[in-house]
C-alpha cells in the first residue's frame, strides 16, 4: 500500500530575501503562497478552486491578531510556538474558509482526504507546506506527517466538529504533525505547554 | 552672479484644474450618453444629438492630451516608485512630493475599489500635508493618522457621489481609500512590488474597514495610528 502523506515542497513557495517567518506576516507573500500551494493541490488533485481574496485576508488578519495574542514571552518555547503558529493559521482559514472548489477531484481515490473535503485538505497541505519551510529554514527540522494523514476517520471528525468550533482545526493540525493535542483548547498554546510539561500519570 | 528664472506657474493647482475639467467632462459625458434617449428621437434630431455627444467625446480627448503633455513636460512623473512616508517627511519639498506620490496611489487605489470616477485633488493633498505638519522625528503611524484627518478636512477626494459601482458604500469609501494609501506609504516595498503592496494594503484596509470608518468619524488620531502600526510591516 503506497504512503497516503502527501509530498511538502517548499519550492512551491513565492521567493523572498526575507526569512519565510518574516514573508508570511506580509499579506503579498501570503496571498502569492496560498495561491500557489492552491493551485498546484489542484494540479495533482484534478480540482479547480476559486480564491475569494476578502475572505483570505480576513483570516490573515485574524491570525496575525492570534499569533500576537498567544506569543510567549519565553525564547524557548519559540520552536514549539512556530508549530502552534501553524495550527492557528488554519484554524483562521477554516473559520473564514476563503476556498471554493469548483469541480470535485478526479485525479484522486474517492476515499481520499483530498476528495472527501478538497477545500479543507487544500487549507491544510498550504499550513503544512509553509511550516515545514520555516522549520527547515529556522531550525534545520523536517517535520514528518502522522502516517493517519490518509484516515478518512480524521478527516471526518475534522470537518464536522470543525464546522461547530473551527478551533479543532487547531488541534487536528496538531494531530497531522504527531502530538496529542489538548482537544479542551486545542488553540490556546499554554494549555498545550502546560500538557506537554505535566508529569506522566 | 544673479540667476534670473522666468517665473513658473505651481504645476500643482494647473494639472488639478485640467484633471477637474477631464472629470466634469467624463461625468458629463456620461450622463448625457445615458440620459438622451437619442435612438428615440425623430431622425434629424437623433443626428444633431449624435454628433454633440461624439463632439463631447472629442473635447474629452482633446483635454486628456493637453493634460498628459503638460504633465510629461512640467511635473513629476506620476508613476515613479514612491518613496517612504518616512523619507518624504524628511526631503525639500516635502508637501508636494506627498501630494504627488498620493495622488497615483489613490486613483489606483480607487480603481481597485470600483470607484475610478471618484475625483483626486493633488491641491488637497498638498494643503493636508502643510495642515497635518508631520515631523521626521515623530513615530510615522502618528504623521499618518494626522494626514488621514488632514486629508479628509481638505477634501482630498471629492464626488464620491460619482462611484455608484464602489465596492463600498459612500461613508466607508474615503476612510478607507486614505487609509490604503497612508498604509501602502508606510510599508517597506521594492519597487518592482509596488503594485501587489497597494493591493494588499486597499485588502486590508477593507478587512479593517469598520475599525478605520469608525476612527475617522470620531476623528480619534489614536486608534489610527494604532491600526497603522499594528499592519505597516504586514502590507
Amino acid at each position: 500500500m503506497s504512503d497516503p502523506r502527501p509530498a511538502l515542497r517548499s519550492g512551491l513557495l513565492p521567493p523572498t530575501n526575507e526569512p519565510l517567518r518574516i514573508a508570511v506576516r506580509r499579506l503579498r507573500w501570503f496571498r502569492a503562497a496560498f495561491t500557489a500551494c492552491v493551485e498546484a493541490t489542484g494540479r495533482e488533485t484534478g480540482c479547480r478552486f476559486a480564491v475569494d481574496q476578502t475572505k483570505l485576508t480576513e483570516a490573515f488578519v485574524a491570525w496575525l491578531r492570534a499569533i500576537d495574542r498567544q506569543k510567549p514571552a519565553d525564547k524557548q518555547d519559540r520552536r514549539d510556538f512556530f508549530e502552534f503558529a501553524a495550527a492557528l493559521m488554519l484554524r483562521e482559514l477554516i473559520a473564514v474558509m476563503p476556498l471554493r472548489a469548483l469541480s470535485a477531484p478526479d485525479r484522486v481515490a474517492a476515499e481520499s482526504p483530498a476528495a472527501f473535503w478538497p477545500e479543507g485538505h487544500a487549507c491544510t497541505l498550504f499550513c503544512l507546506t509553509v511550516f515545514t519551510a520555516a522549520s527547515d529554514q529556522e531550525f534545520h527540522d523536517h517535520p514528518t506527517l502522522s502516517a493517519d494523514f490518509g484516515d478518512l476517520r480524521h478527516w471526518w471528525s475534522f470537518r464536522e466538529n470543525a464546522g461547530r468550533d473551527p478551533a479543532f482545526a487547531a488541534g487536528f493540525l496538531q494531530l497531522m504533525l504527531g502530538h496529542k493535542p489538548n482537544w479542551v483548547m486545542p488553540d490556546v498554546f499554554r494549555q498545550r505547554l502546560k500538557q506537554e510539561l505535566a508529569p506522566p500519570a | 552672479m544673479t540667476n534670473h528664472h522666468p517665473m513658473r506657474p505651481d504645476p500643482i493647482p494647473l494639472r488639478d484644474a485640467l484633471r477637474g475639467l477631464r472629470h466634469v467632462m467624463r461625468r458629463g459625458g456620461e450622463t448625457l450618453a445615458e440620459t438622451l434617449p437619442v435612438s428615440a428621437l425623430p431622425g434629424p434630431a437623433a443626428g444633431l444629438a449624435g454628433a454633440l455627444l461624439r463632439g463631447g467625446g472629442a473635447l474629452v480627448k482633446s483635454v486628456d492630451e493637453v493634460a498628459s503633455s503638460l504633465a510629461k513636460k512640467v511635473l513629476v512623473g506620476e508613476e515613479a516608485h514612491a518613496p517612504s512616508l518616512r523619507a518624504i517627511t524628511r526631503q525639500q519639498g516635502a508637501d508636494a512630493a506627498f501630494a504627488a506620490a498620493c495622488y497615483a496611489a489613490l486613483r489606483a487605489a480607487l480603481i481597485r475599489l470600483d470607484a475610478g470616477q471618484v475625483f483626486v485633488s493633488e491641491t488637497a493633498a498638498r494643503l493636508a500635508y502643510q495642515q497635518a505638519k508631520p515631523a521626521a522625528d515623530r513615530a510615522p503611524e502618528a504623521n499618518a493618522a494626522d494626514l488621514a484627518l488632514a486629508m479628509i478636512d481638505q477634501k482630498v477626494l471629492r464626488d464620491i457621489a460619482a462611484a455608484d459601482a464602489a465596492r463600498l458604500p459612500p461613508a466607508t469609501l474615503a476612510p478607507v481609500t486614505l487609509f490604503t494609501v497612508l498604509l501602502w506609504l508606510q510599508s517597506e516595498r521594492p519597487e518592482d512590488e509596488d503594485e501587489a503592496a497597494l493591493d494588499s494594503a486597499a485588502d486590508l484596509a477593507m478587512v479593517l474597514a469598520p475599525d478605520v470608518t469608525a476612527a475617522c468619524a470620531a476623528r480619534d488620531a489614536a486608534r489610527l495610528a494604532a491600526l497603522f502600526a499594528e499592519f505597516a510591516s504586514h502590507v
